[in-house]
């Protein structure tokens, strides 16, 4: 596809608008701000911001997501999470980091992919080995 | 700045429905309805039935475009479909195919 160096915008977000709302599927590249409403899952390869008084129904997949709205459905973070002040989330979520501040509501289960401590990892093996004794 | 922007490399399949102006600069197929302004910027796709204000066109659209303002299909712009709207304007460059209706 030919992009002109007249483009206005070389963006490659999206925002929905305050006074906007999406029913269906967002995907794509870009990052993703939500200042309205989204019924539909969110597929992204950017970051998702849900601004305050933004209300979203959907699963998101993104690399970093921050919440700051409304959000029932799960999110899967490559990167962190945020859960900030006055945010409502019901699901569960599932990325390489959280944070939940305080204010924000939160109800789900939380799934961090990490690895264990040297030292647990070493225990947990040491445990397993006496068990074998 | 229009308030809410559907980036390049962004995909929307399914309903937007907007009180405010639209920018779509990537994807989008499904309905498309705004209360004001619609630009479809060069390399924004639009498969769908607009029904808003304004709308200039400089990308691609497939559907009808019904706006109770103008209509400007720019050059670059690549419309199947029809166009219902108080004023129209088609600028040198512009392919357009599709019946006008000027509502008089």
């Amino acid at each position: 596809m030919m992009i002109r160096p007249s483009d206005r915008s070389e963006s490659r977000d999206a925002i929905i608008g305050r006074a906007t709302r999406v029913r269906g599927r967002i995907s794509g590249e870009g990052s993703l701000v939500v200042e309205g409403v989204v019924e539909g899952d969110i597929a992204v390869r950017g970051d998702v911001t849900l601004a305050p008084g933004s209300r979203a129904a959907s699963n998101v997949e993104a690399s970093e997501v921050t919440l700051r709205g409304d959000l029932e459905g799960d999110v899967h973070a490559a990167g962190a999470i945020r859960i900030e002040s006055g945010a409502r989330v019901r699901g569960n979520i599932n990325g390489d980091s959280v944070s939940l501040e305080d204010g924000a509501e939160f109800v789900g289960r939380v799934e961090l992919a990490f690895d264990l401590p040297a030292e647990l990892a070493g225990a947990s093996a040491a445990s397993t080995a006496n068990r074998r004794r | 700045m229009a308030s809410t922007v559907i980036g390049v490399g962004i995909t929307i399949e399914g309903e937007v429905t907007s009180e405010e102006d639209v920018l779509v600069q990537g994807t989008l197929r499904g309905k498309l309805i705004a209360k004001d302004a619609v630009t479809i910027d060069h390399g924004g796709t639009v498969e769908a039935d607009i029904a808003s204000g304004p709308v200039a066109v400089a990308g691609n659209v497939t559907g009808n475009i019904a706006s109770n303002d103008r209509v400007d299909l720019q050059n670059g712009a690549r419309v199947v479909g029809n166009v219902k709207a108080t004023r129209i304007t088609i600028a040198d460059g512009a392919q357009f195919k599709g019946n006008v209706d000027m509502d008089v």
